[in-house]
């Protein structure tokens, strides 16, 4: 499924609002508390003015004008006018305030989301697809606090506009406000049934349109399978379907739209048509001036809005309360691997590395390790080698402590490394990843994400000593060349070499590297074995080796398949045993001489994976 | 194509114009009426509107005796009046929805053959388009660029008229009462008009900044997402925090600069309105003293004013939305101006299928850009059923020689003939239903993978059709493990094919086309023993009886080809079977020894050991 979809799914859930969840909405508030006092005061302000104009309109006709007073008239329009500048001021205040309050929350929530990943461990983000943790932070932070501001301003105004009209209708009659209020059930229900019949309608287009997009994103990726098979009039056959669809749907959302309105009209028409008859029989015994009929027939407006209004403000408030429940969650997933109470600072990795009958599993009952076992000298150079879904990449992670294992024992320098805090042993460990992963920024900042303080000189020495350096002065502003989202402005050799760089001015005490398989030119190969040699000298490295070169060069190679151990020594031990070894290689020298005398599919990737 | 015929379907490219408020028009076309009657009813429904406030100022005149009741007792005349009241409603809001049903019915319709259109229109386009053109690209115009027009075409070709007419009636009305007062009305309005354009066009600038912030900020999300494993490898989560709360606060920083803007216009605008209004009523008030107007228009006016000045406030926002429609009609139209690859024009029109002759004469090409040739000077000659092997290393020329076969591009130079007539005289539709192309790596649909096999076949195929082409591809026991077998859908419920399983799909879809000429991409050197076996069996069963041309790198898969083609740098440098070649010093003697000499070398390096 899509992440389109997914969005879609999750957007279209409702929850009903608990108790639990609206005192942490307001949590949410708390700190800005004048704020909202402040937006809900204008806003209730300005719904009141709104109704006290037409009181004024009132007094207006009937004291002004019905008594041929002009004074009277000016000065009506005297308070009108001075309230009208009272009112443009709250206006001022209620939009300044809902809406600034507004963004401040959307980047309180944000904030909050956001740190709360960077603890996750990695486990959660196996669990959880990347679009949907953007979705968290992105749109329904968006949806808490427009729901906590303008749909807050929107129902406050509501109830200010009703309870308002309701007073001063039953000021001037009270009996005939009485009939005019028969109305608001019914207005109520055709508002929250219309709603409910949009909102469907409104979901199968969107739906609908998800498709369609999904569609266009298949057929122009595979145009030359659709060329080559000639089915093009087909397909045009079956996207027609789609669109129908999307047709039918949003056709019949905007007519249900349409019709929503003049049938709220044609029912307060029959209140308006009381108002005149009723008003109009009352004017005979003169309880009833022209002023009075006026008012009532704008209050009827100002009913009407608000009572319509409230129907959309809830739809979207359940949806909302859902969001900030699905933010609640994220926020209170506990980081599966932290430090432990009185965990100490590693004081060096350079130490002996021991895997005691480790095991490991993502799931119950599913291990990806059994029972490790495997010890590591300080300096000494380790490749991984075996079959892709053998565990090599397990290992790295229990080693990075992305993970910790789920029975054994890690030790460094002889000391569990639970006993560590997380920091410590992360920032001595350098990681070069298969597919290197840049950020947005400059080819400078991307190295310098090895060590923040790093000086220019100290970016150029570790570009140098990786073999990126040569080609970084070939781009029009060398280190400061931007390398595009994701570094997608960079061939993935020069990724690669970015990748070590980085890694090595991170002077890291223990190296991991997983060896890229993609293929890359000769001249950036040999780069890249350069450059990673650099990277080795010394250190305790554990290589997830692909290359002949890598794995003869380790001191010890270890062939994992199952999660165990099957073969481990030196490449000429290993060879002699004429075992699982022995047949990787053959089939991995085989092509890489392939490659190397240039006869082998360009494309390919290595066997050995 | 019985699509073309109907009505979702429509030519676009009639709507290609230099003037882009024309070619909209014509993009209407067959609708340009129903937008008429949308105007017409609209009109109807004002002019209820606007008699509603007539007859309550009527019946105001009357309760106050200003005029005589119409229908004799004022009791009649009152129940009359409140029937009128209904009447008008029901009027005003019939035709109100009458007109939005229309509007959006030519929205949704011109919109839905949009789709349809483009959806065609870009399959049809050549390769050298699609090559050219990022798919993201494509996708963004074909969805928010069509949306945009489709907001158009219910929004704005609508909402002017809407206000225009607001405004004519509505004027007419009160000149009716009153020419003086008319004009005293809308002495503001042209300055309403100009500041509210002025302020949306300000107001979409800062929009776009804002939007842009929120899509770096989502970039910085993302990139944090998905490369939490190089975030938490250097411990940089202190530093990532800082970076997506410079780009949070940004963003929260330009979302208050576009809220205080909001918080200015409105308010100012409510004075600038509210102000024309009360001028307007205390001259209405004064006229009303002085007996210029009876008591009962002062209502009336009242009423009627609202819909003259407030309308105009969101003129602004209409006409700044109608510049993104057109801005997104030309993007649109930039795809709609490519030129079509025709499919069905060609001289000749065989009935049955081809037998499969092809000869190459002296044939080159190049792209349109390049001035190079790809491919040179080639000739040789295969008779039908015969097996072609073409030889070389990247950029030969030897994939860009087997796309010009079904055309995906057209030869340059010299002639293609395929049973003795010229391939540019063949209808392409034709030519490529007697080719069938087996890639390495074949694209496959997100659809069943039984649609998969029998897509493009162009007939309904039996189930035991299909199984019976499955296990000739060696396939079918393979599907038998999906979740839901040839039911399952590619790339849901993680169900992944690997790149010989999809070769293999491609197999069996090929196997039910069966075409007369057959292109393999034949690199299998990246999967394993196991499965080239299977796949070199379906392969040669593939073959037999059809003329074929294989694109290979290594010896063995091509030695028992009837003729093999060496190529380099685009030319045919060797042309001959397996022993011809062998006993020449050249190429592919060069070749055969080197994969020789690499199977000794392994040979010395293990007995090393």
């Amino acid at each position: 499924m899509s992440d389109e979809l997914i969005e879609l799914e999750e957007e279209e859930h409702t929850s009903p609002l608990t108790g639990e969840t609206f005192r942490r909405i307001l949590g949410l508030l708390k700190p800005h508390w004048r704020w909202m006092v402040g937006f809900l005061l204008t806003i209730a302000l300005t719904a009141g003015l709104d109704a006290l104009f037409t009181y004024i309109n009132r007094g207006l006709i009937d004291e002004g004008i019905g008594r041929g007073s002009i004074p009277t008239i000016w000065r009506y329009a005297a308070y009108y006018g001075s309230l009208q500048l009272v009112q443009a001021g709250l206006v001022f205040g209620f939009i300044y305030l809902a809406g600034i309050l507004g963004e401040r929350i959307q980047y309180d929530i944000r904030k909050a989301l956001f740190n709360h990943l960077q603890d996750l461990s990695l486990s959660f983000y196996s669990q959880n697809a990347v679009g949907r943790l953007m979705a968290r932070v992105t749109s329904d932070s968006g949806r808490v606090s427009s729901l906590m501001t303008w749909g807050l301003l929107d129902v406050t105004w509501a109830v200010v506009s009703v309870i308002s009209s309701v007073a001063f209708m039953l000021a001037i009659n009270w009996k005939l406000a009485l009939i005019v209020f028969s109305i608001i059930p019914i207005l109520l229900l055709i508002a929250v049934n219309f709603r409910k019949k949009i909102l469907v309608e409104f979901r199968k287009s969107r739906r609908a349109n998800s498709k369609i997009t999904g569609e266009y994103n298949q057929n122009i990726q595979g145009v030359r399978v659709v060329k080559a098979l000639g089915r093009e009039d087909e397909n045009l056959r079956e996207f027609a379907r789609l669109t129908d669809d999307m047709f039918r749907a949003s056709f019949r959302a905007a007519w249900l739209s349409a019709l929503f309105l003049p049938t709220v009209q044609i029912v307060s028409a029959f209140a308006l048509g009381a108002i005149v008859w009723y008003g109009g029989m009352q004017s005979l015994t003169a309880t009833f001036s022209v002023g009075d009929i006026h008012a009532f027939v704008s209050y009827l407006t100002f009913m009407i809005w608000p009572v319509q209004d409230l129907a959309r403000v809830y739809a979207e408030m359940q949806h909302a309360v859902a969001s900030a429940e699905r933010i609640f969650t994220l926020l209170d997933t506990p980081p599966e691997v932290r430090d432990r109470p009185g965990a100490l600072p590693a004081p060096t990795l350079r130490g002996v590395i021991e895997f005691d009958h480790v095991s490991f599993a993502y799931e119950d009952g599913k291990p990806v390790i059994q029972d490790f076992n495997l010890r590591v000298e300080p300096g000494e150079a380790v490749a991984l080698v075996g079959e892709t879904g053998g565990g090599k990449t397990t290992i790295v992670n229990l080693l990075c402590r992305f993970y910790e294992p789920t029975a054994g024992v890690i030790r460094i320098n002889g000391r569990d490394y639970r006993e560590y805090t997380l920091e410590s042993i992360q920032s001595r460990i350098g990681v070069v990843l298969q597919t290197p992963h840049l950020f947005s920024g400059t080819i400078r900042e991307n190295l310098r994400y090895g060590r923040l303080d790093a000086t220019d000189e100290e970016i150029e020495a570790a570009a140098r000593l990786a073999g990126a350096h040569d080609f970084i002065v070939t781009f029009e502003k060398g280190y400061d060349q931007p390398v595009g989202e994701g570094g997608n402005l960079l061939s993935v050799g020069q990724k690669q070499l970015i990748s070590i760089a980085r890694a090595v001015l991170a002077n890291p005490e223990i190296l991991i590297l997983d060896e890229a398989t993609s293929s890359v030119d000769t001249l950036t190969e040999a780069l890249i074995q350069r450059g990673m040699e650099a990277l080795m000298a010394g250190r305790t490295s554990f290589v997830i080796a692909h290359r002949l070169s890598t794995i003869k060069r380790a001191d010890r190679i270890v062939v994992i398949e199952g999660g165990r151990i099957v073969e481990s020594g030196t490449h000429a031990e290993l060879l002699r045993r004429r075992g699982h070894y022995y047949r990787l290689y053959t089939r991995q020298f085989k092509f890489e001489k392939e490659q190397a005398y240039g006869v082998a599919a360009p494309s390919a990737v290595p066997v050995i994976k | 194509m019985s699509i073309a015929a109907n009505s979702t379907y429509f030519d676009f490219r009639k709507a290609l114009s230099k003037n882009r408020l024309a070619g909209m028009l014509r993009m209407m076309s067959g609708y340009r009426m129903a937008y008429v009657a949308a105007n017409l009813t609209l009109a109807v429904s004002s002019l209820a509107k606007t008699a509603t406030y007539l007859l309550l100022r009527n019946f105001a005149d009357t309760v106050t005796g200003h005029t005589q009741p119409f229908a004799g007792s004022l009791a009649a005349t009152l129940i009359w009046i409140a029937l009128g009241f209904v009447a008008l409603a029901l009027v005003e809001g019939g035709f109100a929805f009458l007109s939005s049903r229309l509007a959006s019915f030519s929205a949704e319709n011109i919109t839905r053959r949009l789709r349809n259109f483009l959806f065609d229109h870009i399959q049809r386009l050549p390769f050298s388009y699609h090559s050219r053109t990022p798919t993201g690209d494509l996708i963004e115009r074909v969805t928010s660029d069509v949306d945009s027009v489709r907001t158009f075409f219910n929004d704005q070709a609508i909402g002017v008229g809407r206000i225009v007419l607001l405004f004519v009636i509505n004027f007419a009305a009160i000149w009716s009462l009153s020419w003086k007062l008319a004009l005293a009305s809308v002495a503001v309005v042209p300055v309403i008009v100009a500041v509210s354009v002025w302020f949306f066009k300000k107001v979409s600038d800062a929009y776009e900044a804002y939007q842009e912030q929120e899509a770096k900020l989502s970039t910085t999300l993302q990139e944090n997402l998905t490369g939490v494993r190089v975030v938490k490898a250097f411990a940089r989560q202190d530093f990532e925090k800082t970076k997506f709360e410079q780009d949070n606060w940004e963003k929260f920083r330009r979302g208050k600069k576009l809220l205080k803007m909001h918080s200015l216009f409105w308010p100012l605008s409510d004075i600038l309105c509210g102000f024309q209004m009360l001028g307007g009523f205390v001259f209405a008030g004064i006229l009303a003293v002085h007996g210029e107007i009876t008591i009962g228009t002062y209502p009336a006016y009242v009423g009627l004013v609202v819909w003259l000045i407030w309308p105009m406030r969101n003129l602004g926002r209409i006409i700044v939305n109608t510049s993104t429609g057109l801005v997104s009609y030309d993007r649109l139209m930039e795809i709609v101006k490519q030129e079509r690859e025709p499919l069905t024009e060609g001289r000749v029109r065989p009935d049955g299928p081809a037998r499969g002759e092809i000869v190459f004469e002296d044939v080159s090409f190049q792209y349109d850009d390049g001035n190079s040739d790809v491919v040179r000077n080639v000739s040789f000659r295969v008779r039908p059923g015969q097996s072609v092997a073409l030889m070389g290393s990247t950029g030969s020329g030897k994939t860009t020689l087997v796309n010009l076969l079904p055309r995906f591009y057209d030869y340059t130079g010299g002639r293609i003939l395929l049973d003795g007539v010229e391939l540019k005289d063949y209808p392409r539709a034709w030519l490529r239903a007697q080719i069938g192309i087996v890639e390495q790596e074949p694209f496959l649909f997100s659809r069943s993978i039984r649609e998969n096999i029998t897509y493009g076949v162009g007939r309904d195929v039996p189930q035991e059709e299909v199984e019976a082409a499955a296990r000739a591809a060696a396939i079918h026991e393979a599907i038998l493990t999906f979740p839901e077998g040839y039911n399952t859908i590619v790339g849901e419920k993680g169900v992944t094919l690997s790149g010989g399983q999809k070769q293999r799909v491609a197999i069996a879809r090929t196997l039910l086309k069966n075409p007369r000429i057959l292109i393999l991409d034949d690199s299998t050197s990246s999967v394993d023993t196991e499965t080239e076996a299977e796949i070199r069996a379906a392969l040669n069963r593939l073959m037999e009886n059809r003329t074929t041309f294989i694109i290979a790198h290594r010896i063995q898969s091509v030695m028992n080809a009837d003729l093999i083609v060496v190529m380099d740098k685009g030319e045919v440098v060797q042309i001959g079977t397996h022993a011809e070649l062998l006993a020449q010093d050249g190429m592919y003697r060069k070749i055969y020894e080197i994969q020789t000499r690499i199977e000794e070398e392994l040979e010395q390096e293990i007995r090393a050991f």
